[in-house]
């Protein structure tokens, strides 16, 4: 019940008050039907009382009583099915005594069970009982021919209940909150957070919240004391320890891989400095790689590794295809036989650039050269994923769990990623503030377009408000859904020559191509093959803008 | 960690920008004289390594083993390792040489020709056996290029994207595999008239006139995997050049032919004609492999029960290559020989002048060291058992010993499964037996009561003389050379030598001579086994039965002990199922999960703070996973922000700083975005959907 109450505000006034009422009633009937049975009324007084209760008790008072409709029985039996705990509050009556068979325990018994495991369907037929127990105690007023239909009516009523439960009833649904109760199994838990129906979240927004930028995230994380310090230092020290052991398995010809939670970029660092330092007479080649860097190629890789083994004399031509700087190195190797292994540490094998599947067939392809020691490292918890068995073979990983629980600062442009995941682009820019600074060093004609251009775009704006449909306002923040909200290239130039901003199309394009260098407009073909340009920014961000473009 | 971490920010800022880079240490013009400080800790460990960089060992008992029993043991593991390792080679060989026979006298013996223009194929089902066409292919090359006739390009569906390129690769791989890159260049270069393109089939014609290359081997390793337009058109662009250049097409595929030849159009499958071979499974050579290596008449050092469970688990659960397979073999000897100093009594050279006191303790806190002293105890030998614990010479001279006895039950245990593996075949015994399956019975002791050997003693019994020969003659040796053996073996010889009738002499037990009888006792039919009254040489056969099934039977008591209670078989068994399961199936999810959900499993707090429950002490993203585990399928980031504030607000009270905090948020949503656990959702503002669920 409790858990219930954040979710359905608009029902406690009526429930609570409702049960305290039950509980003083209960404790009436019960001293009551100690006493004496007043035959006539006990069922649907009970009925009344505790909703539960009667599911046990008014099959038997009935017969007792040798009360009319004989239908009750069969129904009544049906009580049996309703889940409540409350079947084993003990009034004890003559009544029920007499009833106590063992099958019928063990039915209660298996109620009982189910009740637990289903504690929502439960505590949502308490409350309809509840409510149709206060129907109840309006028509009790009437005589006792009326009773026993209520009687029967409530049978009717909570005995279908429990079908009920499989398709849930309509308005249940928004009552629920999303976290099941007790151990669910893990599919049973995500079918059941993954079932239709709107979001059941709250409305709450990040609009107040003044979000980090680049430079308060820097400063603050400048400022940041890790309070697990000694326990992360002491982890990567024991990592430390297995270098040995994964010199003996580069030696015996195995690649490493190494998984876990954390950056695992530092213990590389130290294991490259290892290697170098433990062989000084003749320091190995060691090529590292960073696997989140945007840009990376696998062409570069190889080429690395190329210019590690050859030096000096490397071919004037390697090939532009990353195969072909392959086949140089296996061939390069195959001629030296002295040439002494050469580490390769590959930081991220799983980044998205490394990630798809071509990449990793080619890293396949140079980690099964015998003189190349591969060492990779995967962050995410699925990489295996990315390797069948014929490169699994190639590849000859054995794994070690390197959990270090070292931050990815490196790795990961964290606000931008936040922001990513919020919807919320172009802060990259410094966002309005960024494009005002741009702006203010621009000279008056550029200042002039882009008045010009967030002018269309806003009275676009407008436009579409009016005559689109919901589909905009549903879908939530404005910078995040008008990304195809543009003008039209041409358009653009038509209006800034008639506004004597530019007077050829040559310098028109000078002028977008400096808001283009900062990132303050948008630019992408539609579907007809037109240039559509648009502002990233959201769209209060735009009127400020203008606003303040208009007023300067 | 502090002082680590900034002098690292510093040296690693110029490299981390970058996406690759050969390593140099920051300082590395100085590397070899002073170090800079910040190595301090590295540098300790790094100083008994610069000694002896020879071999990687490390020395154990904390560093206190001696330089001489670290080298004993490297070079144990070397010359034990390159035993197996050639083994397996041999097996590998054998279980190819038939199909490698056949594809390369049809290569050799085909010709466009013999097949009325069309372009001479083999097809080569593979089945599991995936990695078996690489070594059929490289060996087919070898065979090619050292007879001079042509070579094997190897194409694989990723050099295929499109045509030019796929012609390219084809080409290129022809040219370089007997020119070498420098002679692929050179050839592009030098020669006369226009430069031709390096997609043109013209230069292969030129190379195939130059060099006379007779067969030209185009494979494809994945053949399912290639485009089938790209294939069609390649296909045919290879016939119409069949004049100049002598092809034959290899196709490995994984499925079957009828698939194969489904996906290509009738006009190309019309080009192609040949014959079609099959690999056999996988599983059949892995089982070979490890009777190879296990049961070996000279062997030293054996796999444990559970290892060899994994080891099968593993290949029967999925495909598995023989190499992968040898693979995982030589990691469980290489932990042995690694980590455990034991491992020194296998070497050769382990002689008595070498024992120390740090090895002879080992021994002596073995729990099978334990058991042998109380065993020899319970015999009564007080004095021993004395001189053992005091007596370090007296141990390593005894432990020697024992260790020669250990191995030599171990060999005779392994030669008693091949034994009954054998006669279980020979008996036609219907129940399928393998040797993994008798070996694993065998190396935890249970083979004696299993109901193999009931099957086997059973079925002996019903043996005629015939086939009692060809039985016995299977025998393992150490059976063979007991002297009661001997006895029978002359008994029974003489017995057939006086038997002079046609059929073979049958013993009572034989269903041959009992005799059943229907008889209707009581209007019900009974059945009644009785003897049939058996001439007197089948009499004495029945004994001479009985004498070979008791001193079997005393024999498998006395050979299949429990490879556990030897003496010593921490040093030649090697029964730990943890390293290899983690090394070869890595469950990194779960790993990542239990890390977040309860980071104290992995960060070993000093001070008392372990707590179950979230708090501000854990790392960031530990506490927001654990706040996220609770959510729904789709997360309200606000909700979740003032969840992840309140944990550090509760505990820390007015010193929480907001913007610290939300820090800390920001960098923990980045790290589960990155972990792929949430991604941006379209469906309300400000709200993240869960994309993965704990457990499943």
């Amino acid at each position: 019940m409790k858990r219930k109450q954040p979710d359905s505000g608009d029902e406690r006034p009526v429930s609570t008050p409702k049960r305290q009422r039950t509980k003083a009633l209960n404790g009436s009937v019960n001293g009551n039907t100690d006493a004496n049975l007043p035959a006539g009324a006990s069922p649907s007084k009970r009925v009344k009382s505790t909703p539960q209760k009667p599911s046990t008790a008014t099959p038997a008072t009935l017969k007792d009583s040798g009360l009319k409709t004989p239908t009750h029985k069969s129904k009544a039996k049906a009580l049996f099915s309703t889940p409540t705990k409350a079947t084993v509050v003990s009034t004890p009556s003559r009544a029920r005594n007499a009833d106590r068979s063992a099958k019928k325990k063990s039915a209660r018994l298996l109620l009982e069970h189910d009740d637990e495991e289903d504690w929502d369907g439960a505590d949502r037929l308490a409350e309809e009982i509840l409510q149709d127990e206060n129907d109840t105690a309006v028509a009790e007023n009437g005589n006792g021919v009326a009773k026993t239909i209520e009687a029967e009516d409530e049978a009717n009523k909570t005995a279908p209940t429990p079908k009920r439960r499989a398709g849930r009833p309509k308005g249940a649904k928004n009552k629920r909150s999303p976290t099941p109760e007790g151990e669910l199994p893990a599919h049973e838990r995500y079918f059941f957070q993954n079932r239709a129906g709107p979001p059941r979240t709250s409305n709450n927004t990040l609009n107040k919240i003044s979000l980090l930028t680049h430079e308060e995230y820097f400063e603050k994380m400048a400022k940041y004391a890790d309070p697990c310090n000694t326990e992360k230092a002491f982890l990567l020290d024991l990592h430390h320890r297995s270098f040995p052991q994964w010199n003996f398995e580069f030696e015996q010809g195995f690649n490493i891989c190494l998984y876990g939670y954390g950056s695992k970029r530092l213990l590389l660092q130290n294991f490259a400095k290892w290697l170098y330092e433990k062989n000084c007479s003749a320091h190995p080649s060691i090529v590292v790689v960073n696997g989140h860097t945007p840009n990376i190629s696998i062409r570069s890789i190889f080429a690395t590794i190329v210019t590690a083994v050859l030096g000096a004399d490397i071919p004037s031509k390697m090939g532009s295809q990353p195969a072909e700087v392959l086949e140089l190195l296996q061939s390069a190797l195959k001629l030296r036989s002295s040439q002494r292994p050469i580490t390769v540490l590959i930081n991220s094998i799983d980044a998205p650039p490394l990630r798809r599947a071509v990449n990793q067939a080619l890293l396949a392809r140079l980690a099964a050269i015998p003189k190349i020691n591969l060492l990779v490292t995967a962050d995410t918890p699925n990489y295996l994923l990315m390797w069948d068995i014929s490169l699994r073979d190639q590849f000859n990983f054995v794994f070690h769990d390197c959990t270090t629980f070292a931050p990815f600062d490196t790795e990961f442009d964290v606000v931008e990623e936040v922001h990513n995941l919020l919807g919320r682009k172009g802060r990259r820019i410094g966002g309005r503030e960024g494009v005002e600074f741009v702006l203010k060093s621009l000279p008056e004609n550029a200042r002039n377009l882009y008045r010009l251009l967030l002018t269309e775009i806003i009275s676009m704006f407008e436009e579409g408000h009016n005559s689109d449909d919901e589909m905009e306002g549903k879908a939530g923040r404005e910078g995040d859904t008008k990304d195809g909200v543009g003008i039209e290239f041409r358009m653009l130039y038509q209006k800034a020559t008639e506004e004597f901003i530019a007077s050829s199309e040559m310098m028109f394009r000078t002028l977008l191509k400096e808001f283009h260098d900062h990132q303050m407009i948008t630019s992408k073909l539609d579907p007809s093959g037109m240039e559509i340009l648009g502002v990233p920014l959201p769209r209060d961000e735009m009127e400020g803008v203008l606003e303040d473009l208009v007023l300067s | 960690m502090d002082l680590q971490s900034e002098a690292h920010g510093v040296a690693k800022d110029g490299s981390n920008t970058q996406g690759v880079y050969i390593y140099r240490p920051a300082t590395s013009a100085k590397a070899h004289g002073e170090r800079p400080s910040k190595r301090r800790k590295v540098q300790s460990e790094n100083k008994e390594q610069l000694s002896d960089s020879s071999h990687t060992f490390l020395p154990l008992f904390n560093g206190e083993e001696n330089e001489t029993s670290v080298e004993l043991r490297y070079n144990a593991y070397r010359l034990l390792w390159s035993d197996q390792e050639n083994k397996i080679q041999e097996v590998l060989r054998d279980v190819d040489s038939e199909v490698l026979e056949n594809v390369s006298s049809f290569v050799r013996s085909t010709s466009p020709q013999t097949y009325d223009g069309c372009i001479p194929t083999a097809l080569i089902t593979v089945g599991s056996n995936v990695s078996s066409l690489g070594r059929l292919l490289s060996k087919l090359n070898d065979q090619l290029t050292t007879a001079d006739e042509g070579g094997v390009v190897i194409l694989e569906s990723g050099d295929a994207p499109n045509l030019k390129t796929t012609l390219k690769n084809i080409i290129r791989a022809a040219v370089t595999n007997t020119e070498g890159n420098d002679g692929y260049q050179n050839f592009l270069t030098d020669r006369e008239g226009p430069r031709l393109l390096g997609y043109d089939l013209d230069l292969l014609g030129d190379y195939v006139k130059r060099k006379g290359v007779k067969k030209l081997v185009v494979a494809f390793r994945d053949s399912e995997a290639f485009d089938p337009s790209i294939l069609t058109d390649l296909l045919s662009l290879l016939s119409s050049w069949l004049d100049r250049i002598p092809f034959t097409l290899l196709f490995g595929i994984s499925t079957s032919v009828e698939l194969f030849e489904g996906r290509l159009p009738r006009s190309s499958v019309a080009l192609l004609r040949g014959r079609y071979f099959e690999i056999h499974g996988a599983s059949n050579c892995v089982d070979r492999i490890y009777e190879r290596l296990q049961g070996d008449q000279n062997g030293r050092f054996w796999l444990g029960r559970n290892i060899t469970g994994i080891l099968f688990e593993k290949s029967n659960d999925y495909f598995q290559t023989p190499e992968a397979f040898s693979r995982t073999v030589k990691y469980a000897y290489m932990t042995h020989f690694f980590a455990n100093p034991l491992a020194v009594l296998l070497s050769d050279k382990a002689s008595a002048n070498m024992q120390q006191g740090k090895l002879c303790e080992a021994i002596r806190n073995l729990p099978s060291f334990r058991r042998f002293c109380e065993h020899l105890l319970d015999e009564a030998s007080t004095e021993k058992v004395r001189n053992l614990l005091g007596n370090d010479e007296f141990l390593f001279q005894q432990s020697l010993e024992y260790l020669e006895t250990g191995q030599q039950r171990m060999r005779d245990i392994f030669q008693a499964v091949k034994a009954i593996d054998l006669c279980l075949k020979n008996l036609h015994i219907s129940r399928k037996s393998t040797i993994p399956d008798l070996s694993i019975r065998a190396l935890s002791g249970e083979l004696q009561d299993s109901t193999f050997m009931d099957d086997l003693l059973r079925g002996l019994k019903t043996l005629d003389s015939s086939k009692l020969k060809e039985f016995l003659a299977i025998m393992p040796q150490g059976f063979t050379d007991l002297s009661e053996f001997q006895d029978i073996q002359k008994d029974f010889e003489a017995l057939v030598h006086t038997y002079q009738g046609m059929e073979p002499l049958r013993s009572e037990y034989d269903s041959h001579n009992s005799v059943v009888a229907a008889t209707v006792v009581l209007q019900r039919v009974k059945l009644s086994k009785s003897k049939a009254k058996l001439p007197e040489q089948n009499i004495k056969y029945t004994k001479i039965i009985d004498r070979v099934y008791s001193l079997l039977e005393r024999y498998f008591v006395e050979t299949l002990v429990r490879p556990q209670d030897l003496f010593l078989h921490e040093a030649f068994l090697l029964d730990m199922k943890n390293p290899l399961k983690e090394i070869f199936s890595p469950r990194p999810r779960f790993a990542i999960e239990r890390a977040l959900a309860s980071p104290f499993d992995y960060l070993i707090s000093t001070s008392e703070k372990m707590e179950a429950r979230i708090s501000a002490q854990q790392p960031a993203t530990a506490i927001l996973y654990q706040l996220y585990l609770e959510s729904g399928a789709l997360v309200n980031v606000h909700d979740l922000w003032q969840a992840f504030y309140t944990v550090f607000e509760s505990e820390q009270g007015d010193a929480c700083d907001e913007r610290m905090t939300m820090t800390l948020f920001y960098r923990a949503v980045s790290e589960l975005k990155a972990l792929g656990m949430v991604k941006s959702s379209r469906k309300k503002v400000d709200h993240a959907a869960k994309s993965a669920w704990v457990g499943l």
